[in-house]
């Protein structure tokens, strides 16, 4: 066997296992979170942002500590992104297409990332391609909006670039293939300082400019990211996952990897495609039309790979507020004086009473700040119609 | 003419005259005193001349106290099953129970059957479906959906999915109907006070009525009375329960609102919901969560309620454009949701409608107002006291957990719980034994044959 059709074999095999965490033969959100966490590119950028290690960042920071060792070896191994890619320039090839001579976008992209990561909002961490990889799982979950596609119409049109412009994404573009070039290029100026040249001593792809494109780069990224944290995001407040970081810095964090949609047994989770809201394009929002985020669920935690849905436990679930419940007596049926008593029923966490008001004469359903952690149950199970009397809202 | 006025013919006009003066309804003092049993034609016949009614058995005023001396009571029936309250669960159960094979005895607190759902005004039907909008509530409850169906001005929205809504005199005249069909022996107007009990197990019940305290024996008795009144006398474990108090009203002419009259924004909310009757809607009124069974507190309730509907409609009348709209009638029946709850052999649990459980012994299928559940399937266990026997609770009173109070009171799921418990009660009376030893293979086998749905 050629050492070719080797490296074809573990990339297809690769993919091949991808394949199968991502779509919906098993559903663990452990392995979910796997696909994207790969990326060392994520991780680093998850450590300068939350600064807490996770089982995620770990695994990244280890592939990230190899890929130092041999030029690129994970795109030439491991990426399935890469595979895809690949083929299609070998189509765009035969097809007499020519790749592109010029640009280290990626390089940029990478000091981008991480000069805004060590602020504390990673711009541009959804160019991740494993992220965007594992986002193709998301119609899946919910084949009916468009925004649950974005990753694959993203992926058809890398698909298609590198067909009339070979090998483009993974040599001119992709962050996660430029981090490699970066992390090769240090170890290979110390070993050529200790007379031990490196055994591809190839002239490394772009890295002539490498210390200005550092240093206009991480301040570029640091730049935006200051202008993103005070001016956009301060003050917006939607409903997250459980255990999302301050939206602050989620619509940084997030890769937009779609895992928490995906993983989501209650299918409450959905793309944000609020077109004002350009900062957390794409971001998971919860959705209670029709069911709540489960008293007995984090598996959206658990899939996360960078860290923007910190891991939380069953038992501190309660705790954690998404949001908090209120009630539109204007809609309610109880002030119709129907027979309701859904959402007492279901709330998991007991926090709403009906209140007998005896100046108006009715039952008010009154909640329990304490108690709501705003899982929307109530919202979902409402059957006040054509609009919900008791809506979950952003605290 | 003649002068003289024979002894006959004076007779004769006393008699004339005596005629005259009932027939025209003048009080007039009674010539002759009647025989017993005699009717008198026009008046009311005899029933028992000159009677004291015996003393030595009233209650006695001793020492600042109020002691009830111990006297025999009057065996009023003996019968094989007994059940007490004519509500939706009592009436479905002695109708069940009959057409087990047994003799069965009803007997209720009011003058009518349907318990909360005539006398209450309950007239929605809420909780025979589930999601989907599958019908789970089957049998005999389903047998008076249908019969309400064919008569005139019974029954609104009978359609798959949508909760129906009955006329109360329909559903009442519909109970007499079907209690006559089935041949149930009934006594109306007689309200269960105690249980008679031998050690452990129940042997009948004691009632107390206008013709005084009786008592009916039975081999097992129905406690369908709604607040478990007879299985808290036998001293079955139970659990009290304060739950909103509230009471429904009807009110008319609804179809005579001009709308366009009315300002912007003024339009009333608690105009309730259409009934059977054209122009007249049932106005539900949910009220304060209190102790149903607090002398006090139901007194204040009703109180409040009437003052508060009364002055409500007061406040749509004023409105331009709702200047018709009257109040017909509040209900006569208080609306109590939950009181006492049986702690029974097994519980109905939310947890269990949740994690969609699966009961061998299950006896039924219950659904949720909305449509906003899954089936949940009702155990037998939940029917029967712990520690007493010969007893089976149904109706809003059979155990269960809280939370599951606003879905196990509704009368779809009443129907079902009662079917049950009359057919259980008729298997352990032909099988001789308690009806928590009752087979449940056979009891399942006749709901089925009595169209119930097990799921």
């Amino acid at each position: 066997m050629t050492k070719q059709s080797a490296r074809f074999l573990v990339r297809a095999t690769v993919l091949g296992i991808a394949v199968i965490i991502l779509f919906p033969f098993f559903s663990c959100p452990f392995l979910l979170s796997l696909v994207p966490a790969m990326s060392p590119l994520t991780a680093v950028a998850s450590l300068f942002t939350v600064k807490k290690c996770s089982m995620a960042i770990g695994i990244g920071l280890i592939l990230g500590g190899l890929v130092a060792l041999r030029h690129r070896w994970f795109c030439r191994w491991v990426c399935p992104t890469g595979l895809c890619m690949d083929g299609a320039s070998v189509l765009g090839r035969r097809l007499g297409y020519r790749p592109m001579r010029k640009g280290a976008y990626g390089q940029w992209f990478v000091f981008i990332i991480l000069g805004a990561a060590l602020l504390g909002y990673p711009l541009l961490l959804w160019l991740d391609p494993l992220a965007q990889f594992s986002g193709l799982a998301v119609p899946v979950a919910s084949p009916f909006r468009l925004a649950a596609w974005s990753s694959v119409i993203f992926f058809v049109a890398l698909l298609f670039l590198n067909v009339f412009r070979p090998n483009v994404w993974c040599s001119r573009f992709c962050p996660l293939g430029a981090f490699q070039d970066i992390t090769i290029w240090l170890p290979c100026r110390v070993r050529s300082r200790l007379r031990f040249a490196p055994k591809d001593n190839k002239p490394l792809l772009g890295t002539g400019r490498l210390a200005r494109r550092a240093f206009i780069g991480l301040l570029l990224g640091a730049a935006g990211a200051c202008m993103i944290r005070l001016f956009h995001s301060a003050g917006r407040r939607l409903l997250r996952p459980p255990g999302a970081i301050h939206e602050e810095q989620f619509t940084g964090l997030c890769s937009r990897c779609g895992n928490c949609i995906r993983s989501c047994p209650a299918h409450i989770i959905q793309r944000q495609a609020d077109p004002g809201d350009w900062a957390g394009f794409l971001t998971p929002v919860l959705r209670f039309e029709k069911d709540y985020c489960l008293e007995n669920c984090t598996r959206c935690t658990q899939a996360c790979p960078t860290g923007a849905l910190s891991r939380i436990t069953i038992a501190q679930k309660p705790n954690i507020k998404i949001g908090k419940a209120r009630v539109d007596m204007n809609l309610c049926l109880l002030g119709e004086d129907r027979e309701c008593s859904v959402c007492r029923r279901w709330c998991p966490y007991d926090a709403i009473r009906y209140v007998f008001s005896q100046e108006m004469y009715m039952l008010v359903p009154v909640i329990d700040p304490v108690q709501c952690n705003g899982c929307g149950a109530c919202e979902a199970m409402c059957p006040a119609r054509p609009h919900k009397a008791i809506v979950v809202a952003p605290i | 003419m003649k002068d003289r006025i024979n002894r006959r013919d004076c007779l004769r006009m006393l008699g004339y005259s005596g005629l005259a003066a009932g027939l025209s309804g003048i009080p007039g003092r009674r010539l002759w005193a009647q025989n017993l049993g005699e009717s008198s034609g026009f008046q009311s016949s005899v029933i028992s001349a000159s009677k004291i009614e015996p003393r030595g058995v009233n209650a006695v005023f001793m020492d600042g106290q109020v002691i009830q001396p111990q006297r025999q009571l009057p065996i009023l029936d003996k019968t094989d099953v007994l059940v007490v309250g004519g509500g939706p669960a009592g009436i479905v159960a002695a109708i069940a129970a009959k057409r087990t094979g047994v003799n069965v005895t009803l007997v209720e607190r009011y003058g009518h059957f349907g318990g909360l759902w005539t006398g209450g005004l309950v007239l929605l039907i809420l909780g025979h479906i589930v999601t989907g909008g599958k019908q789970v509530c089957q049998g005999i409850g389903e047998e008076i959906m249908r019969r309400l169906d064919t008569m005139d001005g019974a029954i609104i929205d009978r359609k798959p999915g949508a909760n129906p809504t009955v006329d109360a005199e329909a559903v009442k005249y519909l109970m007499v109907e079907m209690i006559e069909e089935a041949g149930v022996r009934v006594f109306l107007h007689c309200w269960g006070v105690d249980a008679i009990m031998d050690n452990r197990s129940v042997r009948g019940a004691v009632f107390e009525s206008k013709a005084g305290r009786q008592a009916i024996l039975a081999d097992v008795v129905v406690d369908a009375t709604g607040d478990g009144d007879v299985f808290a006398a036998a001293g079955a474990e139970f659990e009290h329960r304060s739950h909103n108090v509230g009471l429904v009203s009807r009110i008319g002419n609804l179809d005579r609102i001009d709308s366009q009259k009315t300002p912007e924004g003024q339009k009333p909310r608690r105009l309730g919901n259409p009934t059977p009757v054209a122009g007249v809607n049932w106005v539900n009124l949910t009220g304060p969560e209190v102790d149903g069974l607090d002398l006090a507190t139901l007194t204040r309730m009703e109180m409040n309620h009437r003052k508060f509907i009364w002055k409500n409609m007061q406040k749509t009348r004023s409105i331009p454009g709702y200047e018709q709209v009257y109040l017909m009638e509040t209900a006569p029946q208080l609306g109590v949701r939950i009181t006492r709850v049986l702690h029974g052999l097994n519980r109905i649990r939310l947890d269990d409608l949740k994690a969609n459980t699966k009961f061998p012994d299950v006896i039924g299928v219950g659904g949720a107002s909305n449509a906003e559940h899954k089936e949940w399937q009702i155990p037998y266990g939940a029917l029967v006291p712990r520690k007493v026997d010969h007893l089976l609770a149904a109706g809003r009173c059979v155990s269960m957990d809280i939370r599951m109070a606003d879905l196990v009171r509704l009368i779809p799921n009443c129907f079902v719980t009662g079917h049950a418990a009359g057919v259980a009660a008729a298997v352990a009376v032909q099988d001789q034994c308690p009806p928590r030893k009752a087979d449940i293979t056979k009891i399942q086998k006749i709901l089925k044959q009595q169209d119930a749905y097990l799921g």
